[in-house]
Protein backbone atom coordinates (compact mmCIF):
# COMPACT_ATOMS: atom_id res chain seq x y z
CA UNK A 1 0.00 0.00 0.00
CA UNK A 2 1.07 3.82 -0.98
CA UNK A 3 0.24 4.90 2.17
CA UNK A 4 2.59 2.78 4.15
CA UNK A 5 5.88 3.69 1.65
CA UNK A 6 4.90 7.34 2.13
CA UNK A 7 5.01 7.09 6.11
CA UNK A 8 8.41 4.89 5.72
CA UNK A 9 9.91 7.77 3.45
CA UNK A 10 8.74 10.15 6.36
CA UNK A 11 10.39 8.09 9.32
CA UNK A 12 13.43 7.88 7.40
CA UNK A 13 13.13 11.62 6.85
CA UNK A 14 12.65 12.49 10.73
CA UNK A 15 15.99 9.92 11.45
CA UNK A 16 17.97 12.05 9.48
CA UNK A 17 16.28 14.98 11.70
CA UNK A 18 18.64 16.65 14.09
CA UNK A 19 15.28 17.85 16.18
CA UNK A 20 14.65 13.74 16.43
CA UNK A 21 18.15 12.90 17.47
CA UNK A 22 18.35 15.41 20.41
CA UNK A 23 14.84 14.02 21.68
CA UNK A 24 16.10 10.56 21.35
CA UNK A 25 19.42 11.28 23.29
CA UNK A 26 17.66 13.59 25.89
CA UNK A 27 15.03 11.01 26.60
CA UNK A 28 18.10 8.45 27.17
CA UNK A 29 19.83 10.49 29.01
CA UNK A 30 16.99 11.32 31.33
CA UNK A 31 15.89 7.62 31.50
CA UNK A 32 19.36 6.07 32.18
CA UNK A 33 19.91 9.11 35.08
CA UNK A 34 16.65 7.89 36.58
CA UNK A 35 17.93 3.84 36.40
CA UNK A 36 21.57 4.85 38.04
CA UNK A 37 20.76 8.09 40.42
CA UNK A 38 17.51 7.50 41.63
CA UNK A 39 16.86 5.02 44.57
CA UNK A 40 13.33 3.67 45.58
CA UNK A 41 13.43 1.46 49.10
CA UNK A 42 10.77 -1.12 49.09
CA UNK A 43 9.98 -2.97 52.28
CA UNK A 44 6.92 -5.28 52.49
CA UNK A 45 5.85 -3.42 49.08
CA UNK A 46 5.55 0.31 51.23
CA UNK A 47 7.90 2.68 49.65
CA UNK A 48 10.14 3.34 52.66
CA UNK A 49 12.60 5.35 51.13
CA UNK A 50 13.49 8.05 48.13
CA UNK A 51 16.80 8.84 47.46
CA UNK A 52 17.60 11.48 44.34
CA UNK A 53 21.51 11.32 43.83
CA UNK A 54 21.77 10.39 47.62
CA UNK A 55 19.51 12.94 48.83
CA UNK A 56 16.01 11.85 50.58
CA UNK A 57 12.80 12.84 48.58
CA UNK A 58 10.18 11.97 50.91
CA UNK A 59 9.98 10.50 54.59
CA UNK A 60 6.88 9.22 55.02
CA UNK A 61 6.39 5.33 54.81
CA UNK A 62 3.80 4.44 52.07
CA UNK A 63 2.14 1.37 49.72
CA UNK A 64 4.82 1.50 46.58
CA UNK A 65 1.62 1.72 44.03
CA UNK A 66 0.48 4.76 45.75
CA UNK A 67 3.86 6.08 46.75
CA UNK A 68 4.27 6.36 42.79
CA UNK A 69 0.66 7.68 42.32
CA UNK A 70 2.71 11.48 41.85
CA UNK A 71 5.79 10.26 39.82
CA UNK A 72 3.34 8.73 37.13
CA UNK A 73 1.05 11.69 37.40
CA UNK A 74 3.91 14.40 37.17
CA UNK A 75 5.62 12.13 34.04
CA UNK A 76 2.23 12.04 32.52
CA UNK A 77 2.22 16.00 32.31
CA UNK A 78 5.35 16.49 31.16
CA UNK A 79 5.37 13.65 28.47
CA UNK A 80 1.89 15.20 27.10
CA UNK A 81 2.72 19.11 27.31
CA UNK A 82 6.51 18.77 26.11
CA UNK A 83 5.74 16.49 23.55
CA UNK A 84 2.85 18.45 22.20
CA UNK A 85 5.17 21.70 21.86
CA UNK A 86 8.08 19.91 21.00
CA UNK A 87 6.27 18.29 18.23
CA UNK A 88 4.74 21.44 16.99
CA UNK A 89 8.06 22.60 16.70
CA UNK A 90 9.62 19.49 15.26
CA UNK A 91 6.81 18.60 13.09
CA UNK A 92 5.92 22.45 11.29
CA UNK A 93 8.23 21.48 8.54
CA UNK A 94 7.36 17.61 7.12
CA UNK A 95 3.64 19.27 5.48
CA UNK A 96 6.11 22.23 4.10
CA UNK A 97 8.77 19.77 2.95
CA UNK A 98 6.05 17.55 1.27
CA UNK A 99 4.73 20.43 -0.97
CA UNK A 100 8.41 22.08 -1.82
CA UNK A 101 8.64 22.66 -5.52
CA UNK A 102 10.41 20.54 -7.24
CA UNK A 103 8.96 17.39 -4.68
CA UNK A 104 5.55 17.56 -5.08
CA UNK A 105 5.65 17.79 -8.70
CA UNK A 106 7.75 14.67 -9.05
CA UNK A 107 5.42 12.57 -6.49
CA UNK A 108 2.75 13.48 -7.98
CA UNK A 109 3.59 12.48 -11.15
CA UNK A 110 4.25 8.98 -9.99
CA UNK A 111 1.13 6.62 -8.91
CA UNK A 112 0.32 7.91 -5.68
CA UNK A 113 -2.88 9.28 -4.81
CA UNK A 114 -2.68 12.77 -3.58
CA UNK A 115 -5.08 11.64 -0.20
CA UNK A 116 -2.47 8.58 -0.08
CA UNK A 117 0.42 11.61 0.10
CA UNK A 118 -1.63 13.26 2.95
CA UNK A 119 -2.55 10.29 4.85
CA UNK A 120 0.80 8.89 4.70
CA UNK A 121 2.43 12.56 6.04
CA UNK A 122 0.10 12.41 8.56
CA UNK A 123 -0.20 9.15 10.08
CA UNK A 124 3.79 9.09 9.48
CA UNK A 125 3.96 12.06 12.21
CA UNK A 126 1.51 9.96 14.18
CA UNK A 127 3.89 7.13 14.26
CA UNK A 128 6.35 9.46 15.39
CA UNK A 129 4.55 10.84 18.02
CA UNK A 130 3.11 7.76 19.74
CA UNK A 131 7.13 6.27 19.23
CA UNK A 132 8.31 9.09 21.46
CA UNK A 133 5.23 9.33 23.76
CA UNK A 134 5.75 5.37 24.36
CA UNK A 135 9.64 5.62 24.80
CA UNK A 136 9.48 8.09 27.65
CA UNK A 137 6.17 6.80 28.99
CA UNK A 138 7.47 2.67 28.94
CA UNK A 139 11.36 3.90 29.62
CA UNK A 140 9.70 5.10 32.68
CA UNK A 141 7.66 2.58 33.76
CA UNK A 142 10.56 -0.03 33.46
CA UNK A 143 12.75 2.03 35.35
CA UNK A 144 9.90 2.48 38.16
CA UNK A 145 8.46 -1.05 38.27
CA UNK A 146 12.28 -2.57 37.65
CA UNK A 147 13.37 -0.48 41.39
CA UNK A 148 9.90 -0.94 43.40
CA UNK A 149 8.27 -4.03 41.90
CA UNK A 150 5.25 -2.06 40.78
CA UNK A 151 4.33 -2.32 37.30
CA UNK A 152 1.23 -0.63 35.70
CA UNK A 153 0.45 -0.49 31.65
CA UNK A 154 -1.40 3.11 32.89
CA UNK A 155 1.37 5.10 32.16
CA UNK A 156 1.63 3.95 28.36
CA UNK A 157 -2.21 4.23 27.79
CA UNK A 158 -1.65 7.93 29.20
CA UNK A 159 1.12 8.17 26.50
CA UNK A 160 -1.07 7.03 23.46
CA UNK A 161 -3.52 9.41 24.68
CA UNK A 162 -0.95 12.44 24.43
CA UNK A 163 -0.34 11.40 20.91
CA UNK A 164 -3.59 11.60 19.96
CA UNK A 165 -4.37 14.55 21.06
CA UNK A 166 -0.90 15.59 18.93
CA UNK A 167 -2.60 13.85 16.08
CA UNK A 168 -5.90 16.58 16.10
CA UNK A 169 -2.97 19.54 16.53
CA UNK A 170 -1.18 18.44 13.97
CA UNK A 171 -4.26 17.87 11.37
CA UNK A 172 -4.59 21.50 11.80
CA UNK A 173 -0.87 22.22 11.06
CA UNK A 174 -0.73 20.05 8.08
CA UNK A 175 -4.18 21.88 6.54
CA UNK A 176 -2.54 25.66 7.09
CA UNK A 177 0.29 23.73 5.46
CA UNK A 178 -1.84 23.41 2.12
CA UNK A 179 -2.63 26.77 1.66
CA UNK A 180 0.24 28.83 3.22
CA UNK A 181 3.53 26.34 2.70
CA UNK A 182 5.38 27.73 5.71
CA UNK A 183 6.78 25.77 8.40
CA UNK A 184 6.70 29.01 10.73
CA UNK A 185 2.87 29.34 10.31
CA UNK A 186 2.35 25.85 10.55
CA UNK A 187 3.92 25.82 14.03
CA UNK A 188 2.07 29.01 14.75
CA UNK A 189 -1.21 27.07 13.92
CA UNK A 190 -0.08 24.36 15.87
CA UNK A 191 0.39 26.63 18.88
CA UNK A 192 -2.98 28.31 18.36
CA UNK A 193 -4.96 25.06 18.65
CA UNK A 194 -3.48 24.17 21.37
CA UNK A 195 -3.89 27.25 23.22
CA UNK A 196 -7.85 26.77 22.29
CA UNK A 197 -7.79 23.90 23.30
CA UNK A 198 -6.53 24.82 26.67
CA UNK A 199 -9.57 27.55 26.58
CA UNK A 200 -11.97 25.31 25.17
CA UNK A 201 -11.34 23.26 28.70
CA UNK A 202 -12.27 26.09 31.07
CA UNK A 203 -15.07 26.98 28.29
CA UNK A 204 -18.01 27.15 30.86
CA UNK A 205 -16.18 28.89 33.32
CA UNK A 206 -14.55 31.48 31.09
CA UNK A 207 -18.12 32.08 29.13
CA UNK A 208 -19.84 32.46 32.19
CA UNK A 209 -17.04 36.03 32.92
CA UNK A 210 -18.12 37.30 29.48
CA UNK A 211 -20.90 39.69 28.35
CA UNK A 212 -23.72 38.23 25.82
CA UNK A 213 -22.84 39.54 22.15
CA UNK A 214 -20.75 37.78 19.16
CA UNK A 215 -17.72 38.18 21.13
CA UNK A 216 -18.82 35.78 23.27
CA UNK A 217 -21.07 33.44 20.35
CA UNK A 218 -17.35 33.65 19.07
CA UNK A 219 -15.31 32.36 21.80
CA UNK A 220 -18.77 29.80 21.86
CA UNK A 221 -18.02 28.09 18.63
CA UNK A 222 -14.70 28.11 18.32
CA UNK A 223 -13.68 26.45 21.50
CA UNK A 224 -16.96 24.15 20.79
CA UNK A 225 -15.02 22.72 18.13
CA UNK A 226 -11.74 22.34 19.58
CA UNK A 227 -10.31 19.43 21.77
CA UNK A 228 -10.22 20.28 25.27
CA UNK A 229 -6.35 19.15 25.88
CA UNK A 230 -6.33 20.24 29.14
CA UNK A 231 -9.10 17.84 30.01
CA UNK A 232 -6.86 15.86 27.73
CA UNK A 233 -3.79 16.01 30.57
CA UNK A 234 -6.02 15.94 33.07
CA UNK A 235 -7.61 12.77 31.91
CA UNK A 236 -4.05 11.15 30.78
CA UNK A 237 -2.38 11.97 34.55
CA UNK A 238 -5.62 10.62 35.98
CA UNK A 239 -4.74 7.33 33.94
CA UNK A 240 -0.91 7.12 34.30
CA UNK A 241 -1.83 7.66 38.42
CA UNK A 242 -4.56 4.77 37.93
CA UNK A 243 -6.62 7.16 39.41
CA UNK A 244 -10.79 7.00 38.03
CA UNK A 245 -12.38 8.66 35.72
CA UNK A 246 -15.97 9.91 35.34
CA UNK A 247 -18.14 7.20 33.32
CA UNK A 248 -18.09 7.91 29.70
CA UNK A 249 -15.38 10.67 30.03
CA UNK A 250 -12.77 9.31 28.04
CA UNK A 251 -14.72 7.93 24.92
CA UNK A 252 -16.83 11.66 24.99
CA UNK A 253 -13.18 13.22 24.79
CA UNK A 254 -11.94 10.61 22.41
CA UNK A 255 -14.21 10.89 19.85
CA UNK A 256 -14.67 14.64 19.93
CA UNK A 257 -10.65 14.34 19.77
CA UNK A 258 -11.35 12.07 16.76
CA UNK A 259 -13.93 14.06 14.93
CA UNK A 260 -11.99 16.68 15.00
CA UNK A 261 -8.94 15.46 13.42
CA UNK A 262 -10.98 13.46 10.70
CA UNK A 263 -13.00 17.08 9.98
CA UNK A 264 -9.95 18.94 9.59
CA UNK A 265 -7.89 16.50 7.55
CA UNK A 266 -11.13 15.95 5.32
CA UNK A 267 -11.25 19.48 4.78
CA UNK A 268 -7.00 19.52 3.89
CA UNK A 269 -7.76 16.95 1.69
CA UNK A 270 -10.52 18.85 -0.16
CA UNK A 271 -7.80 21.73 -0.40
CA UNK A 272 -5.01 19.61 -1.69
CA UNK A 273 -7.38 17.77 -4.64
CA UNK A 274 -8.23 21.08 -6.03
CA UNK A 275 -4.42 22.53 -5.59
CA UNK A 276 -2.55 23.23 -8.96
CA UNK A 277 1.61 23.07 -8.00
CA UNK B 1 1.34 4.04 -34.65
CA UNK B 2 -0.97 4.84 -31.39
CA UNK B 3 -0.80 7.97 -29.94
CA UNK B 4 1.29 8.31 -26.36
CA UNK B 5 0.21 11.45 -25.40
CA UNK B 6 -2.92 12.98 -26.80
CA UNK B 7 -3.66 16.45 -26.05
CA UNK B 8 -6.93 18.53 -27.41
CA UNK B 9 -7.88 22.13 -27.08
CA UNK B 10 -6.29 22.38 -23.71
CA UNK B 11 -6.39 25.90 -21.84
CA UNK B 12 -5.43 26.59 -18.40
CA UNK B 13 -5.62 30.02 -16.66
CA UNK B 14 -3.88 31.19 -13.20
CA UNK B 15 -6.12 33.57 -11.71
CA UNK B 16 -5.61 35.69 -8.46
CA UNK B 17 -7.16 34.93 -5.06
CA UNK B 18 -10.38 36.70 -6.01
CA UNK B 19 -10.96 35.17 -9.58
CA UNK B 20 -8.86 37.75 -11.68
CA UNK B 21 -7.07 36.27 -14.60
CA UNK B 22 -3.46 37.27 -13.88
CA UNK B 23 -2.39 34.87 -16.74
CA UNK B 24 -3.10 32.87 -19.74
CA UNK B 25 -0.41 30.04 -19.11
CA UNK B 26 -2.49 27.47 -22.04
CA UNK B 27 -4.84 29.15 -25.20
CA UNK B 28 -5.89 26.05 -26.52
CA UNK B 29 -3.42 23.94 -27.38
CA UNK B 30 -4.11 20.59 -29.55
CA UNK B 31 -1.34 18.02 -29.75
CA UNK B 32 -0.49 14.46 -30.49
CA UNK B 33 2.80 12.74 -29.67
CA UNK B 34 3.06 9.00 -31.47
CA UNK B 35 4.43 5.74 -29.33
CA UNK B 36 8.22 5.00 -29.78
CA UNK B 37 8.85 8.94 -30.76
CA UNK B 38 11.10 11.60 -29.43
CA UNK B 39 9.11 15.22 -29.37
CA UNK B 40 10.91 17.95 -28.45
CA UNK B 41 8.72 20.85 -27.01
CA UNK B 42 10.64 24.23 -27.04
CA UNK B 43 9.73 27.83 -26.61
CA UNK B 44 10.69 31.58 -24.73
CA UNK B 45 10.24 31.69 -21.31
CA UNK B 46 6.70 31.99 -20.06
CA UNK B 47 5.54 30.39 -23.34
CA UNK B 48 3.60 27.97 -20.76
CA UNK B 49 5.91 24.83 -21.41
CA UNK B 50 6.35 23.68 -17.69
CA UNK B 51 2.63 24.38 -17.06
CA UNK B 52 1.39 22.34 -20.20
CA UNK B 53 3.80 19.17 -18.62
CA UNK B 54 2.13 19.68 -15.41
CA UNK B 55 -1.04 19.22 -17.14
CA UNK B 56 0.14 16.32 -19.15
CA UNK B 57 0.79 14.54 -15.77
CA UNK B 58 -2.39 15.95 -13.46
CA UNK B 59 0.01 17.85 -11.08
CA UNK B 60 -2.26 20.83 -12.43
CA UNK B 61 -5.67 20.75 -13.71
CA UNK B 62 -6.29 22.45 -17.00
CA UNK B 63 -9.41 24.70 -17.19
CA UNK B 64 -11.15 23.35 -20.43
CA UNK B 65 -9.44 20.48 -23.00
CA UNK B 66 -8.69 17.04 -22.28
CA UNK B 67 -5.74 14.93 -21.68
CA UNK B 68 -4.97 11.03 -22.98
CA UNK B 69 -1.34 9.86 -21.17
CA UNK B 70 -0.72 6.67 -23.19
CA UNK B 71 -4.68 6.33 -23.45
CA UNK B 72 -5.69 7.10 -20.11
CA UNK B 73 -6.50 10.60 -18.13
CA UNK B 74 -3.71 11.59 -16.31
CA UNK B 75 -5.67 11.51 -12.88
CA UNK B 76 -5.39 7.87 -13.15
CA UNK B 77 -2.53 6.02 -10.57
CA UNK B 78 -2.24 3.65 -13.25
CA UNK B 79 -1.82 5.88 -16.57
CA UNK B 80 1.09 7.57 -14.36
CA UNK B 81 2.39 4.38 -13.21
CA UNK B 82 4.13 3.77 -16.67
CA UNK B 83 5.59 7.52 -16.97
CA UNK B 84 8.98 8.58 -16.01
CA UNK B 85 9.13 12.46 -15.06
CA UNK B 86 12.14 14.30 -14.17
CA UNK B 87 10.93 17.81 -13.55
CA UNK B 88 12.91 21.23 -13.92
CA UNK B 89 14.45 21.66 -10.10
CA UNK B 90 13.86 18.66 -8.77
CA UNK B 91 14.27 18.63 -4.65
CA UNK B 92 16.36 15.36 -3.18
CA UNK B 93 16.42 14.41 -0.10
CA UNK B 94 20.13 15.41 1.04
CA UNK B 95 20.67 12.75 3.54
CA UNK B 96 19.24 10.11 1.84
CA UNK B 97 21.81 8.12 -0.60
CA UNK B 98 21.11 7.51 -4.08
CA UNK B 99 20.16 3.89 -3.39
CA UNK B 100 17.89 4.57 -0.93
CA UNK B 101 16.08 7.69 -3.31
CA UNK B 102 15.67 4.79 -5.77
CA UNK B 103 14.27 2.61 -3.75
CA UNK B 104 11.61 4.60 -2.45
CA UNK B 105 10.53 5.96 -5.88
CA UNK B 106 10.23 2.37 -6.96
CA UNK B 107 8.37 1.56 -3.90
CA UNK B 108 5.88 4.34 -4.58
CA UNK B 109 5.78 3.00 -8.32
CA UNK B 110 4.71 -0.31 -6.79
CA UNK B 111 7.27 -2.00 -7.51
CA UNK B 112 9.49 -3.99 -5.33
CA UNK B 113 12.68 -2.62 -5.06
CA UNK B 114 15.60 -4.96 -6.80
CA UNK B 115 18.90 -3.79 -5.19
CA UNK B 116 20.83 -4.99 -8.12
CA UNK B 117 18.31 -3.64 -10.52
CA UNK B 118 18.90 -0.26 -8.61
CA UNK B 119 22.45 -0.48 -8.80
CA UNK B 120 22.49 -1.06 -12.72
CA UNK B 121 20.58 2.28 -12.83
CA UNK B 122 23.05 4.54 -11.52
CA UNK B 123 25.64 2.93 -13.36
CA UNK B 124 23.77 3.68 -16.76
CA UNK B 125 23.52 7.60 -15.56
CA UNK B 126 27.25 7.49 -13.87
CA UNK B 127 26.53 7.44 -10.26
CA UNK B 128 28.30 4.01 -9.85
CA UNK B 129 30.67 5.19 -7.75
CA UNK B 130 28.09 7.37 -5.75
CA UNK B 131 25.74 4.50 -4.57
CA UNK B 132 26.83 4.85 -1.32
CA UNK B 133 26.95 8.70 -0.64
CA UNK B 134 24.72 11.37 0.87
CA UNK B 135 22.94 12.90 -2.15
CA UNK B 136 23.80 16.54 0.16
CA UNK B 137 27.05 16.30 -1.38
CA UNK B 138 26.20 15.91 -4.76
CA UNK B 139 27.24 18.72 -7.36
CA UNK B 140 24.24 20.05 -9.90
CA UNK B 141 24.86 17.49 -12.93
CA UNK B 142 25.19 14.73 -10.03
CA UNK B 143 21.40 15.48 -9.17
CA UNK B 144 20.33 15.42 -12.54
CA UNK B 145 21.93 12.19 -13.22
CA UNK B 146 20.17 11.02 -10.40
CA UNK B 147 16.86 12.38 -11.35
CA UNK B 148 16.92 10.65 -14.43
CA UNK B 149 17.57 7.29 -12.41
CA UNK B 150 14.61 7.79 -10.93
CA UNK B 151 12.65 8.97 -13.92
CA UNK B 152 14.06 5.73 -15.36
CA UNK B 153 12.44 3.12 -12.34
CA UNK B 154 10.27 0.35 -14.06
CA UNK B 155 11.50 0.77 -17.72
CA UNK B 156 8.57 3.58 -18.37
CA UNK B 157 6.50 4.02 -21.86
CA UNK B 158 6.68 7.35 -21.66
CA UNK B 159 9.62 9.62 -20.54
CA UNK B 160 8.66 13.53 -19.78
CA UNK B 161 11.80 14.85 -18.94
CA UNK B 162 11.56 18.82 -18.32
CA UNK B 163 15.51 20.44 -19.20
CA UNK B 164 17.40 16.89 -18.80
CA UNK B 165 20.69 18.21 -19.52
CA UNK B 166 20.33 21.19 -17.71
CA UNK B 167 23.63 21.52 -15.13
CA UNK B 168 25.65 18.99 -16.83
CA UNK B 169 28.54 19.39 -18.53
CA UNK B 170 29.22 18.77 -22.07
CA UNK B 171 30.49 14.92 -21.86
CA UNK B 172 27.65 14.14 -19.32
CA UNK B 173 25.30 15.30 -22.04
CA UNK B 174 26.43 13.15 -24.74
CA UNK B 175 26.11 10.29 -21.87
CA UNK B 176 22.74 11.52 -21.06
CA UNK B 177 21.86 11.60 -24.85
CA UNK B 178 23.30 8.08 -25.73
CA UNK B 179 21.22 7.23 -22.84
CA UNK B 180 18.04 8.24 -24.37
CA UNK B 181 18.50 6.85 -27.47
CA UNK B 182 19.02 3.60 -26.00
CA UNK B 183 15.95 4.18 -24.30
CA UNK B 184 14.35 5.23 -27.56
CA UNK B 185 15.28 1.96 -28.98
CA UNK B 186 13.77 -0.06 -26.01
CA UNK B 187 10.55 1.59 -27.89
CA UNK B 188 10.27 4.50 -25.08
CA UNK B 189 8.38 7.69 -26.04
CA UNK B 190 10.43 10.82 -25.25
CA UNK B 191 8.88 14.41 -24.28
CA UNK B 192 11.46 16.61 -23.93
CA UNK B 193 11.54 20.17 -22.50
CA UNK B 194 15.05 21.60 -23.29
CA UNK B 195 16.22 25.22 -23.25
CA UNK B 196 19.31 23.75 -25.06
CA UNK B 197 18.20 23.32 -28.85
CA UNK B 198 20.75 22.02 -30.43
CA UNK B 199 20.38 19.02 -28.01
CA UNK B 200 16.72 19.02 -28.71
CA UNK B 201 17.68 19.17 -32.21
CA UNK B 202 20.13 15.82 -31.87
CA UNK B 203 17.71 13.97 -30.09
CA UNK B 204 14.03 14.75 -30.96
CA UNK B 205 12.30 13.72 -34.29
CA UNK B 206 9.13 15.82 -33.69
CA UNK B 207 8.98 19.57 -32.52
CA UNK B 208 6.71 21.73 -31.33
CA UNK B 209 6.61 25.68 -30.53
CA UNK B 210 4.54 26.90 -27.61
CA UNK B 211 4.47 30.51 -27.82
CA UNK B 212 2.56 32.73 -24.87
CA UNK B 213 0.11 29.63 -24.24
CA UNK B 214 -0.47 28.64 -28.38
CA UNK B 215 1.43 25.73 -30.51
CA UNK B 216 2.66 27.75 -32.60
CA UNK B 217 4.42 25.35 -34.96
CA UNK B 218 4.57 21.35 -34.78
CA UNK B 219 5.97 18.47 -36.64
CA UNK B 220 8.61 16.32 -38.12
CA UNK B 221 12.08 18.19 -37.26
CA UNK B 222 13.18 17.85 -40.90
CA UNK B 223 9.76 19.57 -41.78
CA UNK B 224 10.50 22.35 -39.74
CA UNK B 225 14.13 22.69 -40.63
CA UNK B 226 13.38 22.72 -44.49
CA UNK B 227 13.93 25.15 -46.41
CA UNK B 228 11.87 25.19 -49.48
CA UNK B 229 13.36 25.71 -53.13
CA UNK B 230 17.26 26.01 -51.24
CA UNK B 231 19.54 23.56 -51.86
CA UNK B 232 23.08 23.10 -50.75
CA UNK B 233 25.33 22.03 -53.43
CA UNK B 234 29.23 21.01 -52.78
CA UNK B 235 31.48 21.11 -55.73
CA UNK B 236 34.85 19.16 -55.98
CA UNK B 237 38.49 21.31 -55.55
CA UNK B 238 39.13 23.57 -57.65
CA UNK B 239 35.34 24.55 -58.92
CA UNK B 240 35.54 27.88 -61.01
CA UNK B 241 34.02 30.40 -58.47
CA UNK B 242 32.89 33.40 -60.63
CA UNK B 243 31.31 31.11 -63.01
CA UNK B 244 29.60 29.67 -60.37
CA UNK B 245 28.44 32.61 -59.15
CA UNK B 246 27.21 34.18 -62.65
CA UNK B 247 25.71 30.98 -62.86
CA UNK B 248 23.19 31.88 -59.58
CA UNK B 249 25.36 30.05 -56.62
CA UNK B 250 26.28 31.87 -53.82
CA UNK B 251 28.99 30.52 -51.42
CA UNK B 252 28.25 28.88 -48.31
CA UNK B 253 31.11 28.02 -46.37
CA UNK B 254 34.35 26.19 -47.89
CA UNK B 255 33.61 24.51 -50.67
CA UNK B 256 29.59 24.64 -50.12
CA UNK B 257 26.91 26.89 -52.36
CA UNK B 258 23.47 27.50 -52.30
CA UNK B 259 21.17 27.57 -55.07
CA UNK B 260 17.63 28.88 -55.38
CA UNK B 261 15.66 26.41 -58.21
CA UNK B 262 11.74 26.63 -57.50
CA UNK B 263 11.52 22.78 -59.05
CA UNK B 264 13.92 19.63 -59.63
CA UNK B 265 13.89 20.40 -63.82
CA UNK B 266 15.49 23.66 -62.75
CA UNK B 267 17.41 22.32 -59.94
CA UNK B 268 18.80 19.79 -62.85
CA UNK B 269 19.48 22.43 -65.15
CA UNK B 270 21.55 24.82 -62.91
CA UNK B 271 23.81 21.49 -62.11
CA UNK B 272 23.96 21.07 -65.77
CA UNK B 273 25.26 24.50 -66.50
CA UNK B 274 27.81 24.65 -63.42
CA UNK B 275 28.98 20.88 -64.72
CA UNK B 276 29.35 22.55 -68.42
CA UNK B 277 32.00 25.01 -66.74
CA UNK B 278 34.09 22.46 -65.07
CA UNK B 279 32.68 22.06 -61.32
CA UNK B 280 32.22 18.68 -60.43
CA UNK B 281 29.18 18.15 -57.77
CA UNK B 282 30.15 15.88 -54.73
CA UNK B 283 27.48 16.58 -52.62
CA UNK B 284 23.92 17.53 -53.13
CA UNK B 285 21.29 18.21 -50.24
CA UNK B 286 18.21 20.06 -49.30
CA UNK B 287 19.04 23.41 -47.22
CA UNK B 288 17.82 23.51 -43.73
CA UNK B 289 17.63 25.98 -40.97
CA UNK B 290 18.44 25.39 -37.40
CA UNK B 291 15.97 24.99 -34.42
CA UNK B 292 16.83 28.44 -33.08
CA UNK B 293 16.10 30.01 -36.66
CA UNK B 294 12.74 28.24 -36.87
CA UNK B 295 11.68 29.01 -33.44
CA UNK B 296 12.72 32.60 -34.73
CA UNK B 297 10.67 32.85 -37.02
CA UNK B 298 7.52 31.54 -35.26
CA UNK B 299 8.06 33.36 -32.16
CA UNK B 300 9.06 36.85 -33.60
CA UNK B 301 5.68 37.45 -35.52
CA UNK B 302 3.59 37.20 -33.16
CA UNK B 303 5.97 40.09 -31.13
Amino acid sequence: MKVLAVIADLLREAAARRWFLALAIALTALLLLLLTSLRLEVVDGALAATRLFGEPMFHDIRPADVALRPVFQVASQVVFWGGLLFGVLACADFGPALLSPGRIEFLMALPVRRWELLLGTFLGVLVLAVGGALYAAGGLVLVLGGKTGVWTGWPLLSALLAALSFGAVYAAMLAMALWVRSAALSAATGMVVVGLGLLATHRRTLMAAMENGPGRALFAAVTALVPPLGRMAQVAGALASSAPLAPGSLLRLLLGTLAFTAAVLAVAGYRFERKDF
Amino acid sequence: MPAALEVTDLHKRFRSPLGRVEAVALDGVDLEVPAGEAFGLIGPNGAGKTTFIKCLLAICAPDAGTVSLLGGPPERAASRARVGYLPERLALPGAWTPRAFLASVARLKGIPPDPSALESLLDRVGLAEATGRRIRGFSKGMRQRLGLAAALVGSPELLVLDEPTDGVDPLGRVEIRNLLAAELARGATLFINSHLLSETERLCTRIGILDRGKLVRSGPLELLTRVERRWRVAFAEGAPSAELVALGFEPDGPGGWLLVAPDAPALNAALDRARAAGALVVALERASKDLEEVLAEAVEPAR
